[in-house]
């Protein structure tokens, strides 16, 4: 396992640290009492159907939201402004500034996230846009891009400023199978340069290429461990990551909607 | 100030210069409501008393408008949310937009000006870059009171709304149409609380009189202390989500 070594960054094994955390929309319980830990370099998948917390977990990692009750560290700190440098996100809507080029999107993360100097910044941009495979269309506006394209942009405007904490809300969404395998390979190369990536998603597609997975339902985590690990733990040696959920459901630690 | 401000403001005016029909739509439609101005009173001297005033009020208007519906777009696209998960602070965001929205501001202000005094031929005392800066007060005032109220709006419609709520009172009590010592004594009350008042106040007295900023300086104070309150009211009213 890596271990962090930006100046701004204290050496921690574990990027993010979870204990006993909650979190309410109204008297609606969103998170409840959520324990986990993200060891450093690894990519982690929060698995769970539509409403199961997902996007509230990363809100609240990224400080988007304030928990009601327990504590989050990332990167060995609460999630602030000032910790943000250090992290990237990628939202689950592309969140782009529409009139804006696909180069001046990212620029203007670049800069956000203070790459200062002008020479760096614009060969990282490069970098970037050709990473994400829109050299040719980098002139054009966001608004004049498909869905798919969109998702590549939002991608380059999170991993632009190299952050060693990379979270990312549902990327794969409506992207075709032949671009999810490009992220995904691009993904493992983060992760293999040492950044700890933490992707939700609805789909068991996205979980396989996961090192490390928790299910999520109902604001709980009721499994975790690596996809083979929750396939082995269904006793069913051709069991899927589907049947796995499933089975854990089934399992009875949070009652399903149809019980 | 920081960096981010002038990067967000940088942003905000790429944004405008790239959306070409909103950009002649800035410049047409202020145009277009000076020369309705200037064919439909006959009479010079009221023309002369009346356009100043018409220059405070666009800058009021379109400072307000472009900035709530930006702001609204902002918060609807996601697009402010990403901005407040990075190392940006609420006031840079803010300031930003100040920032940004001050030049066109100012850059409407110059084209409307030439416009009334070179085409319709408007007579003015006092220095055009006095009227500038008071012009970039009312702005400030505008674009932060833009800010603020898209806050309680959560669409696009309800933001226009706010135009006959928040803007047109003001118009009808500043003074534009008849002077406010005129009015009953409880609407001279209340427009002494409206921003817009000191800004005809203080537009006319430059234009009309002839004075300098430092002879309007109760209206300079209370439109200064006017944008300052407004920017940290925006700043700390700005929700990290609509939902959250």
């Amino acid at each position: 396992m890596k271990t962090l070594t930006s100046d701004a960054v204290p050496a921690v094994t574990a990027a993010v640290a979870i204990d006993n955390l909650s979190f309410n929309y109204g008297r609606l319980r969103v998170i409840d009492g959520l324990s986990l830990e993200v060891g450093a370099g690894t990519s982690f998948g929060l698995l769970g159907p539509n409403g199961s917390g997902k996007t509230t977990l990363i809100r609240l990692m990224v400080g988007l939201l304030k928990p009601a009750g327990g504590t989050i560290h990332c990167l060995g700190r609460p999630p602030s402004p000032a910790r943000a440098r250090n992290m990237g996100y990628m939202p689950q809507l592309p969140a782009l500034y529409q009139e804006l080029s696909v180069e001046q999107n990212i620029e203007f993360f670049a800069r956000i996230y203070g790459m200062k100097d002008k020479r760096q910044r614009s060969q990282r941009v490069e970098e970037v846009i050709r990473l994400v495979d829109l050299w040719s269309r980098r002139k054009t506006s966001v608004l004049k891009l498909s869905g798919g394209m969109k998702q590549r942009v939002s991608l380059g405007c999170a991993i632009v400023h190299r952050p060693p904490l990379l979270f990312l809300d549902e990327p794969t969404v409506g992207l075709d199978p032949e671009l999810r395998a490009h992220f995904w390979r691009h993904f493992e190369n983060l992760t293999a340069a040492g950044t700890t990536l933490i992707i939700s998603s609805h789909t068991m597609d996205d979980a396989a290429h996961c090192r490390q997975l928790v299910f999520m339902r109902q604001g709980k985590i009721i499994a975790k461990g690596s996809p083979a690990e929750l396939q082995a733990a269904t006793g069913d040696g051709c069991a899927s990551l589907e049947d796995a959920f499933l089975y854990f459901i089934r399992k009875g630690k949070v009652p399903t909607g149809d019980d | 100030m920081t960096t981010s401000t002038f990067t967000i403001a940088g942003r905000i005016i790429r944004q405008l210069v790239r959306d070409r029909r909103t950009i002649a739509l800035l410049v047409l439609v202020p145009l277009v409501i000076a020369s309705l101005v200037g064919v439909s009173i006959p009479d010079r001297n009221m023309l002369d008393y009346i356009f100043p005033a018409i220059l405070a009020v666009l800058i009021l208007f379109f400072g307000f408008l472009l900035t709530g519906i930006s702001f609204l777009r902002e918060r609807s696209q996601g697009t402010l949310e990403r901005l407040l998960a990075s190392p940006v602070s609420k006031f840079d965001i803010v300031g930003g937009y100040l920032l940004g929205f001050l030049l066109f501001a100012l850059l409407q202000t110059l084209i409307i000006f030439f416009y009334m005094v070179y085409v319709l031929d408007i007579t003015y005392r006092g220095e055009l870059w006095q009227i500038l800066v008071f012009q970039v007060l009312i702005g400030a005032g505008a674009v932060c009171l833009g800010t603020f109220f898209s806050v309680f709006a959560r669409n696009e419609f309800q933001m226009m709304q706010f135009i006959p709520l928040v803007i047109v009172p003001q118009i009808f009590l500043c003074g534009l149409l008849w002077p406010v010592d005129q009015m009953p004594e409880y609407l001279q009350w209340a427009a002494r609380f409206l921003p817009l008042t000191y800004g005809v106040d203080g537009i006319r007295a430059l234009m009309l009189e002839g004075q300098n900023l430092a002879d309007i300086g109760m209206e300079v104070g209370v439109l200064g202390a006017f944008a300052v309150v407004l920017l940290v009211l925006a700043s700390l009213t700005l929700r990290r989500s609509s939902s959250g």
